[in-house]
């Protein structure tokens, strides 16, 4: 269909431009492609091979030939800016603005794997200096080895025509699996906020292992978030969750003694604090609970006169007034019968009460927390006679205590040698390298629906792109691009010159026969 | 060592052997379908492996003193299971086994077809639909990496450009039949460029009303015509119609039909000024020894009449097929591999369990193992096929 062969040497210009005739006639093209027969294993010189061949060739060229034809009507308008490697639309944008583009300024813009894209498929038409872009012209300004590689292209090309969504990937944009797990509100992942993650076959974060760690105790946190974080930004964070269960309990130890209500003392006062700053004017002093009381109605020990009194006006917010209370039938409505208990029941009460009132009283008379804990070992000790002393002694100790109850779990840990690790272990501590990085966000065609630019969701999956030429990733780039990713998988999409393969690694951990 | 290698190899033979009878029918008869397979190739007496030589094979890393009777084969008579012939290889386009293996271009009376190689982000393609045709005539078959214009959003076939190998790029140069088709500065002025274009796109507009407008009146006549058979006086009638046609017709702008180029226009392709750019192009050397050794099995296989293209997929360097890939299966995986590098059994394993499982022949190649008599360098080829016990 093009102008060809006009290599009389009268014609200066060769070039493969359709006469208005033939853009004319284009319109009545059918929009079908052959079917490719079976392909023969070898070639013996027959016509009838000759001749498939040489069908096949036909076909080839007159599809390869074929120029791309549109009505201007269906064109949209766009200019290259090469400044900035953006393409802005100058007229309205069709079906695509629903899934591609973005806007600024109120002017609608393309990213030139887009636009580039869109003009192969006779979408969008981009002028440069008020001159159309040949597809060529396209390829040699939008893709540069800096910002877009024709790999990159070629990966972008694939995916879109098999009807994936394919944006950029932005590392800074992308929320940390630490900012998901506090479920932070700008947080645009709302899938990736489930703390309780099941094991899946896809690879996951480390959402199950640190809950695991919070779970244990404190000291073991410590430890771990030492070991394992080193000097990141992320063992601020995770120090500060071990701070506030430490502070507490050594708040509670220094409080307990001579108080009864030991525990709350410390955030009374922050309480107290807030109230105070809440009340209007008086009462700057703090409240003191020891002179306010607070009946216990449900006790029946007490004996409580029938009414309360009208507590202290400045105590009270605001101008509310208060009267008497009576205090009656708001007991009949409490259930004030005593538990009936069995004599076995009621024995193992006294026994509980007198072992609780022993060990307070020893556990009040220690003043430090190393105190406290030799009086446990010495209860301990106590309990555990006849233990095979020999062999707990010395300086190399069982590994477990045979009287102690342990999950099967637990024990196989214990006498394993070799730790099983997982993916992101260790991940956040490498840095990012420059020859491998996460180019696209894929997301799924049939979410084209309710597709939203401005929310997009959780991606499928992020590409890698690569090359056969170059390296194989090793464990180093796998990490730290899963790391990057986050809980999605990370696929490498491998470029042979026309083909792409797709690889993708899976975490995976071998099951442990434990029966809970 | 020795000894530990051969019993390896046999270990893998053993194992290899114990294969269900329909994969060996399938490979027997892909062997027996395809006698002349193995042309151009240096065949020695078969052995179970399938691993055959006439010359030492360096390339396994094993020693030749060793006779193939180790691996337990009688080489009396030929198995036909393979196939093998030990004639002369067929000719394949004329080619003689005695001298190397001509490069082979289109006849040289007529000057060769210069094509325009454009780079982008430092691979070369080709975009005009001439110079991919050449490319073809020469037995180069790139990949096509872009959309099909009337199809552009599926996978099965893309269109322009063509990239091509690096290999296949050298071949050219080589060939003095490329030159560079990037946009260089200078030309026709721009405004005047810009001028002309919209003149163009009037003239467009202008004539495709016209044709519109016919077309219109065609079909109308048509179905005046049809409707109104026999003696019914429709020339007034119609020609009013025709009329109010005229006057009532409007083909706004919007409904013109443009085109998208794919290749840049402008380029001159007469022989002078190509000539011109040819004499400027640098021709970028290639000082990688592994990418030294492609291009050579390249050019040897080229030479032969084969076609290749690349095989990332298949974990080799290079498919080859006997004829055009549009009509034909590739019959090789063609791995590269330098003389002095050893190869552990485990690879060779690998390899041949890749090959067999697409049902293709890999293909050792390394280039400097042959030695013709003008003293010119050949490639030593090695094929691993599957043959189980016989």
């Amino acid at each position: 269909m093009a102008d060809q062969n006009k290599t009389d040497t009268d014609s200066k210009f060769y070039n493969e431009v359709l006469s208005p005739s033939e853009l004319f006639a284009a319109r009545s093209r059918s929009h079908k492609i052959p079917v490719r027969g079976q392909k023969d294993f070898f070639p013996d010189d027959s016509d009838e091979q000759r001749q498939r061949l040489e069908q096949s060739l036909n076909e080839h060229w007159s599809l390869i030939s074929e120029e791309r034809v549109e009505k201007l009507g269906n064109l949209v308008k766009a200019t290259w800016i090469p400044s900035e490697h953006i393409v802005e639309l100058q007229s309205p944008a069709g079906k695509f603005w629903q899934t591609m583009g973005f806007s600024a300024g109120g002017k609608q813009f393309l990213f030139p794997e887009e636009a580039l894209y869109l003009m192969e498929c006779g979408n969008v038409q981009v002028f440069y200096q008020e001159l159309p872009l040949s597809i060529q012209d396209g390829y040699e300004k939008f893709l540069y080895s800096s910002t877009l590689r024709l790999q990159e292209y070629q990966v972008f090309g694939h995916l879109k025509r098999l009807g994936y969504l394919v944006h950029r990937f932005h590392p800074s944009s992308e929320t940390s699996s630490y900012a998901k797990q506090l479920n932070l509100p700008q947080s645009r992942d709302r899938a990736g906020k489930q703390l309780k993650r099941k094991r899946s076959a896809s690879p996951t974060a480390t959402s199950s292992h640190t809950e695991a760690q919070e779970e244990s105790t404190a000291d073991r946190m410590e430890e771990d978030t030492c070991g394992q974080e080193g000097q990141e930004d992320k063992k601020l964070p995770e120090s500060h969750l071990t701070i506030s269960p430490e502070t507490s309990s050594t708040q509670t130890a220094t409080a307990s003694p001579g108080n009864k209500g030991g525990v709350r003392t410390w955030w009374m006062l922050d309480d107290v604090g807030e109230r105070s700053d809440h009340q209007p004017a008086s009462a700057a002093s703090r409240w003191d609970f020891s002179s306010i009381s607070f009946p216990d109605l449900g006790s029946s020990r007490e004996r409580l006169s029938s009414c309360l009194v009208s507590p202290d006006p400045s105590l009270l917010p605001g101008a509310l007034a208060v009267g008497v209370c009576d205090v009656d039938p708001w007991r009949t409505r409490i259930n004030l019968r005593d538990v009936k208990m069995s004599s076995k029941e009621q024995m193992r009460e006294e026994e509980k009460r007198r072992h609780r009132s022993d060990k307070d009283r020893e556990v009040r008379r220690c003043s430090n927390w190393a105190e406290y804990r030799q009086l446990m070992e010495r209860r301990q000790g106590r309990r555990s006679k006849g233990r095979a002393t020999h062999l707990w002694d010395g300086e190399v100790t069982p590994l477990h205590d045979p009287r102690q109850p342990i999950p099967t779990g637990e024990l196989l840990d214990k006498i394993s040698v070799i730790k099983s690790t997982h993916l992101l272990e260790g991940a956040s501590r490498l840095q990012a390298s420059d020859e491998w990085r996460i180019s696209f966000n894929v997301y799924q065609p049939d979410t084209v629906a309710d597709f939203k630019k401005s929310n997009p969701g959780k991606p499928y999956t992020r590409m890698c792109v690569c090359s056969f030429d170059g390296p194989v990733p090793d464990l180093r780039a796998i990490k730290q691009l899963a790391f990057q990713s986050g809980d999605v998988p990370v696929v490498f999409a491998v470029v042979d010159y026309g083909d792409i393969s797709f690889y993708t690694f899976k975490d995976f951990q071998l099951p442990t026969d434990v029966f809970p | 060592m020795l000894h530990g290698e051969l019993e390896t190899l046999l270990d893998i033979s053993i194992t290899l052997g114990s294969q269900p009878l329909r994969d060996q029918d399938s490979m027997t008869d892909h062997k027996a379908s395809v006698p002349a397979q193995t042309e151009g190739m240096e065949q020695g007496p078969p052995q179970v492996l399938g691993v055959s030589d006439s010359a030492p094979p360096q390339v396994l890393g094993v020693s030749d003193s060793a006779p193939p009777q180790v691996l337990g084969v009688s080489d009396s008579a030929p198995p036909q299971v393979l196939g093998v012939s030990d004639s002369a290889p067929p000719q394949v386009l004329g080619v003689s086994d005695s001298a190397p293996p001509q490069v082979l271009g289109v006849s040289d009376s007529a000057p060769p077809h210069v094509v325009g190689v454009s780079r982008c982000d430092s691979a070369p393609l080709l975009w005009r639909d001439q110079d991919l045709r050449a490319v073809r005539g020469r037995g180069l078959v790139g990949a096509l990496l872009g959309a099909l214009p009337r199809t552009p959003r599926q996978n099965g076939r893309l269109g322009r450009p063509l990239l091509l190998l690096p290999e296949e790029e050298r071949l050219l140069t080589e060939l003095h039949a490329t030159a560079n088709a990037n946009q260089s500065g200078g030309g026709v002025q721009l405004s005047l460029q810009v001028k002309q274009h919209l003149e163009e796109q009037e003239r467009s507009l202008e004539e495709q009303r016209v044709l519109a407008l016919q077309d219109r009146k065609s079909a109308l006549l048509h179905a005046m015509t049809s409707s109104h058979t026999g003696s019914l006086g429709p020339s007034e009638a119609l020609r009013g119609h025709l009329e109010a046609l005229h006057h009532s017709f409007t083909f706004p702008r919007g409904a013109m039909a443009v085109q998208l180029s794919t290749a840049r226009a402008g380029l001159h392709h007469c022989h002078e000024d190509r000539a011109f750019l040819r004499a400027q192009q640098p021709i970028t050397a290639q000082h990688d020894s592994k990418a030294a050794a492609r291009y050579q099995v390249f050019r040897d296989l080229r030479g032969r009449g084969f076609y290749l293209t690349s095989a990332g997929k298949f974990g080799g360097d290079f498919l080859v097929y006997p004829d055009d890939p549009l009509r034909f299966h590739a019959h090789f995986i063609a791995v590269v591999l330098s003389l002095d590098s050893s190869l552990s059994p485990l690879d060779v394993l690998a390899i041949a369990r890749l090959g067999s499982n697409v049902k293709k022949t890999v293909l050792l190649c390394s280039p400097g193992g042959v030695q013709y008599p003008g003293g010119a360098e050949g490639v030593q080829y090695t094929s691993l096929q599957w043959s189980g016990m016989v």
